[in-house]
């Protein structure tokens, strides 16, 4: 099991589905809030390590207390597809963790969350 | 916090238990080491969580502790370096608390743990955290002065430090508190101490510089420059302060431990690049407010002084650190915060000499000039002109060792190949001619290049002898930020080696690639990327701008997937970059203002349909969108667009299009966008920026006129021959740059700017035919040593105006000082042309404010207030004015109204004035004899000369002022007529009685 002990998981790494995710990231852009249907406030935000970027989803307050240029520790987390779209999220019993600001070098590029066609079936089928 | 002691548990517990308690203790400490410890921590641990267990568990702390408290301090340090940000404010409280206890009780190291508390309080912030931290670290070192005294290192910190702090504090009545408290320490240590203050180096020069105005660091500059020993006697003068290279663990404490990891981790781990996030965020979190401006030049001296990056780092791609400095200058927002700017990244030039100071300290000043070139020259410009300003400048006195300062650091800098040639920096066309022959001038053998002056290259030779030298520094990990700077000693060791290898290709600065828009191509629809493609083909404009037709129409038409424009705009503006790389303005511009030449501009062949459009039209706002969406990747498009819309034939009339844009960029408001638009120009293209000043004031009057903003981006870039086509647009009626109603104001601003920026708005003001009248209450702001620039221009001005009551009671209104002859000097002139006129002003101002509750009010607190006009002032200056026409033929004071109003006012003077102004009432002596007297002309005829009769009656006027001194305040109580006829007959010189 991907206990917070174990080493973070790299973002280039993350594959739809994989579940127990552990990662630490960038924050780079945190996106407009959206209200789901049953009042959960949902912000996209960009982040990112040094071996890509990718879209997190989070949900509730906790994304109005994040800001650009936090490394958060992600643990429990999962990988899903949502618009055709890699995207990660805290899963049951899973946190985000802010440990640290600033000093973390990332890379911007590849972006894992852009459509990619290899996954569109693997959408269609889940 | 972590502490780690399971002693904490037990404390709580066994609190109350009082004696009991503190022997478990002693037994626990007794036991060992680990147990000692665990005890001084629990102890630390409530003092700072238990605010009312504090006293006692410090009293225990301090009992308990073997050694010294050692253990403790380096705890307070360890938080205050690493978590102060996260402690609550219960927490800071008590650690402030805390040290004022260990201080007291004189502990060995609590100046150690004080200077790190310095440290905490971050520069260019007032908010009110910030704030209480700076009141009360200074409260504990004014409370312990004596213990202060005795660490002179903390003696130079704590001066540093608050001398820093001061300039930030200004404003409310509360900062203003704390300025005047921290002005007493710094000045009290500074006259005291001087000798421990002097270890600081040049850098206590710079500060010093920045709170001269303030009276008692007047008085103290004075001392410097006029009577050094005094201060101390091994100090010979300014210039062996200005010779000492400051040591870094000053320049270093000016920064907090967060701002310094984090310009640390971008100097040690940031790839040049990828840069722009971390500048953003460092900028949202340091640099946002107006207040922070001042703490750029920390951040610059800091760069400078001590960020010295290994070998590794300099030749990796790492962030250079010219690229930050860059980043600092180009982001400041005031002048006063840029020209301090540049002065703080020169200032290791002024003084330098190779043997004290190290290359690394000047290095990044001449190649933020060098790689500015070609993306931004005017960066490049203002910094050169600052070089060769400065050596004149910085300090009169001692121009001929700046000189030799700039002098040995270009040297310096050819000798270690940090750049090979001078000429192709000093020489280059893209310079404007005057800095260039200024350059010429001042610089003459760093301009003679070798081989014919070519332009910059920007690609430097790559790493040549790297190994050699690969090894002979020892940071292994770059990575952990802090091993990457070396200390003073190890610097001065290795810099003779340092340089040889300076140069690694940088990336942003290579030009000529082909772009690359692949990863845009893949989002857009087929026959938008077909075309796209044919645009990024297309080598001749002419087909370049058939194909933007197309785009363009297809854009509009009406299946258009509005989602593609923004991945549209990113192609544009890729494909497009070159045209924002140059300058926009033709050599030369035809008479009206239109394009001489018929070079299209691809994005904008767009705008005629555009111009076309009804601003219903549903395409009109898609191509609004589309230009707003470029303008979000090139804000360069803002000003182009503007440029277009003035030049082109087929957008004639049409400016009000730009605000439409406005308001559809992000920014949303015309206001904003227009002014970052100009600020984006003043910053690429200077010649551009007048050319579209006419028409930007003309077009958006209710924007223009009113921002002091705006005219001082002109005047801060303009040259004179700019200058002087301005003055004639304005003249000729193109211009109109002020309004009755707001050039007050803007004229208030631009007492804070730079002199040759003020001399052009007042130029540009006098161009205009606004009545001075108008603009006449800003004396009230003008102080003759801070504003010379204003008040001469005003006086000029008021000399040619024939005297108005309002501007005589203005001029009137001036406190009087003795080195203040701007009273005087208007008056005389104004006394030699309207002599009448003016006495007859002065007469109903004298008479206006000879009533008694202003002349209490005088009495009291003469000069005090600024604007007010006092019965004593106008004597004084009535005074000063006798006495500058002493030696002419001027008549003044013999004209009747004067000699009325004068005697008016004696008689309701008090005896202290009336000796005050003895020599100025006597003029009106014998007026008086005769004043009944109906035939008023005869008088004046007699009174042809009061000058002469004033003389012979001053010796017996001296005598009365000593024998009558004594008497004067009981005679304040007696019946008026009485005194006046004491006075009248004493000053004849009769003792009567």
């Amino acid at each position: 099991m991907n206990g917070v002990n174990d080493p973070p998981l790299f973002i280039k790494d993350i594959k739809p589905g994989l579940k127990n995710l552990n990662v630490v990231f960038i924050v780079l852009e945190i996106g407009r809030v959206t209200k789901t249907k049953d009042g959960h406030e949902v912000r996209s935000c960009k982040v990112a390590d040094k071996t890509g970027s990718i879209t997190i989803s989070v949900w509730d307050e906790i994304g109005s207390l994040i800001q650009p240029g936090d490394i958060i520790r992600l643990t429990r987390g999962y990988a899903s597809m949502w618009k055709g779209c890699l995207t990660l999220y805290t899963g049951r019993g899973g946190e985000l963790q802010k440990i640290g600001e600033f000093c973390m070098v990332y890379s911007e590029v590849p972006n894992f969350s852009e459509p990619n066609p290899d996954y569109r079936g693997q959408q269609n089928k889940g | 916090m972590s502490l780690e002691c399971g002693a904490h548990a037990m404390l709580g517990l066994a609190f109350e238990t009082g004696v009991a308690f503190f022997l478990i203790l002693t037994f626990q400490v007794c036991k060992g080491p680990p147990q000692h410890e665990e005890i001084c921590l629990g102890l630390f641990t409530l003092v700072l969580t238990e605010p009312a267990q504090a006293q006692k568990c410090y009293r225990d702390l301090a009992l308990v502790s073997r050694d010294g408290m050692n253990i403790v301090l380096n705890k307070i340090n360890q938080i205050l370096m690493e978590k102060y940000l996260k402690l609550q404010d219960t927490c800071r409280t008590q650690l402030v608390w805390l040290v004022r206890e260990l201080v007291k009780s004189g502990v060995l190291g609590a100046d150690g743990v004080c200077m790190t508390f310095m440290k905490q309080i971050a520069g260019g912030d007032v908010t009110a955290k910030n704030i209480w931290l700076a009141e009360s670290v200074l409260d504990i070192l004014t409370e312990q002065r004596e213990w202060v005294l005795k660490s002179s290192i903390l003696i130079a910190m704590a001066v540093y430090t608050y001398l820093r702090l001061i300039v930030d504090h200004h404003g409310t009545a509360q900062l203003q508190a704390l300025r005047q408290k921290e002005v007493d320490f710094c000045i009290s240590l500074l006259r005291e101490r001087f000798m421990e203050c002097l270890m600081i180096g040049r850098d206590l020069v710079r500060l010093l510089q920045n709170v001269a105005r303030i009276p008692e660091f007047e008085l103290l500059w004075k001392d410097i420059i006029h009577n050094p020993q005094a201060l101390s006697p091994q100090f010979t003068g300014i210039l062996q302060l200005l010779q000492s290279r400051t040591s870094r663990k000053f320049l270093a404490c000016r920064l907090t431990p967060d701002m310094e990891t984090k310009l640390l981790f971008m100097t040690s781990r940031v790839r040049f690049g990828q840069q722009k996030r971390y500048q953003d965020w460092f900028q949202r979190q340091y640099l946002s407010t107006p207040d922070s401006q001042s703490l750029r030049c920390d951040l610059i001296r800091y760069i400078c002084g001590v960020v010295h990056p290994s070998n590794e780092v300099l030749s990796s791609d790492i962030l250079p650190r010219w690229a930050i400095i860059g980043w600092l200058l180009t982001t400041c927002t005031s002048n006063v915060a840029a020209s301090n700017a540049k002065l703080a990244l020169f200032y290791d030039w002024l003084f330098f000499s190779p043997d004290k100071d190290s290359i690394m300290n000047i290095e990044p000043a001449i190649l933020v000039m060098h790689h500015s070139m070609k993306p931004h020259p005017a960066i490049t410009a203002t910094l050169l002109d600052f070089m060769c300003r400065i050596i004149p400048n910085f300090y009169p006195p001692l121009e001929g060792h700046v000189r030799q300062g700039v002098f040995s650091s270009l040297n310096h800098i050819v000798e270690k190949r940090v750049l090979a040639h001078l000429a192709p920096l000093f020489d280059n066309p893209k310079l404007d001619k005057e800095l260039r022959a200024m350059l010429r001038e001042k610089f003459p053998e760093f301009c003679s290049s070798p081989s014919p002056p070519v332009e910059v290259k920007i690609e430097e030779p790559v790493s040549m002898e790297m190994d050699n030298h690969m090894s002979d520094k020892d940071e292994s990990c770059y990575d952990n930020a802090e091993a990457a700077f070396s200390d003073d000693e190890e610097d001065l060791n290795s810099k003779g080696k340092k340089r040889e290898f300076r140069f690694h290709p940088i990336k942003e600065t290579v030009v000529e690639e082909p772009v690359d828009i692949t990863p845009y191509l893949d989002q857009l629809d087929e026959s938008l990327r077909d075309k796209v493609l044919q645009l990024q083909k297309g080598s001749d404009t002419e087909a370049q701008c058939e194909v933007m037709q197309e785009i363009v129409d297809q854009v509009l038409e009406e299946d258009f997937d509005s989602e593609q424009l923004s991945v549209l705009a990113s192609c544009l503006q890729e494909l497009f970059k070159a045209h924002f790389r140059g300058e926009v303005l033709p050599e030369e511009i035809t008479e009206d203002g239109h394009k001489a030449h018929a070079t299209p501009e691809a994005p904008w062949e767009s705008l005629p349909n555009l111009c076309q459009m009804q601003e219903d039209n549903s395409s009109f706002s898609l191509l609004l969108d589309l230009l707003s969406e470029l303008y979000q990747k090139q804000p360069k498009i803002g000003y182009h667009l503007l440029y277009y819309l003035r030049a082109s034939k087929a957008a004639a009339g049409k400016m009000n299009l730009y605000e439409s844009f406005a308001q559809a960029t992000q920014l949303g408001d015309l206001h904003t966008c227009l002014m970052m638009d100009m600020k984006a120009c003043q910053e690429d293209d200077v010649r551009l920026l007048c050319h579209l000043t006419p028409s930007i004031y003309t077009e958006f009057p209710d924007e223009t006129l009113r921002s002091g903003e705006l005219l001082n981006m002109i005047v801060a870039v303009i040259d004179s021959a700019q200058l002087q086509e301005l003055v004639c647009h304005v003249m000729m009626g193109n211009l109109v740059m002020f309004r009755k109603d707001s050039v007050l104001n803007i004229l208030i601003q631009s007492l804070d700017w730079e002199t040759f920026e003020q001399y052009c708005a007042w130029q540009l003001f006098l161009a205009h035919n606004i009545p001075l009248e108008t603009i006449i209450p800003i004396l009230q702001h003008l102080k003759y040593k801070e504003h010379p620039e204003a008040l001469s221009c005003l006086l000029l001005q008021l000399r040619r105006e024939k005297p108005s009551e309002e501007m005589v009671k203005m001029v009137l209104s001036r406190p009087c000082h003795p080195d203040d002859q701007f009273t005087t000097s208007i008056l005389r002139h104004w006394c030699m042309k309207h002599d009448e006129l003016l006495a007859e002003h002065i007469k109903s101002l004298l008479i206006k404010n000879n009533s008694l509750p202003r002349k209490r009010q005088s009495l009291r607190s003469s000069s005090s207030k600024l604007a007010q006009l006092t019965l004593e002032q106008i004597l004084e200056h009535l005074d000063n004015l006798r006495l500058n026409l002493t030696n002419t033929k001027q008549n003044f004071f013999s004209q009747t109204p004067i000699l009325q109003a004068l005697q008016h006012v004696q008689a309701s003077c008090d005896e202290a004035h009336k000796m005050k102004f003895s020599d100025l009432f006597s003029l009106a002596e014998e007026y008086e004899d005769s004043s009944t007297k109906p035939p008023k002309s005869r008088r004046k005829a007699a009174l042809s000369s009061p000058r002469s009769r004033k003389n012979a009656t001053q010796p017996p006027n001296a005598e009365e002022e000593s024998g009558s001194s004594s008497a004067s305040e009981e005679e304040d109580t007696k019946p008026k007529p009485t005194k006046r006829k004491r006075k009248g007959s004493s000053a004849v010189g009769s003792d009567s009685d």
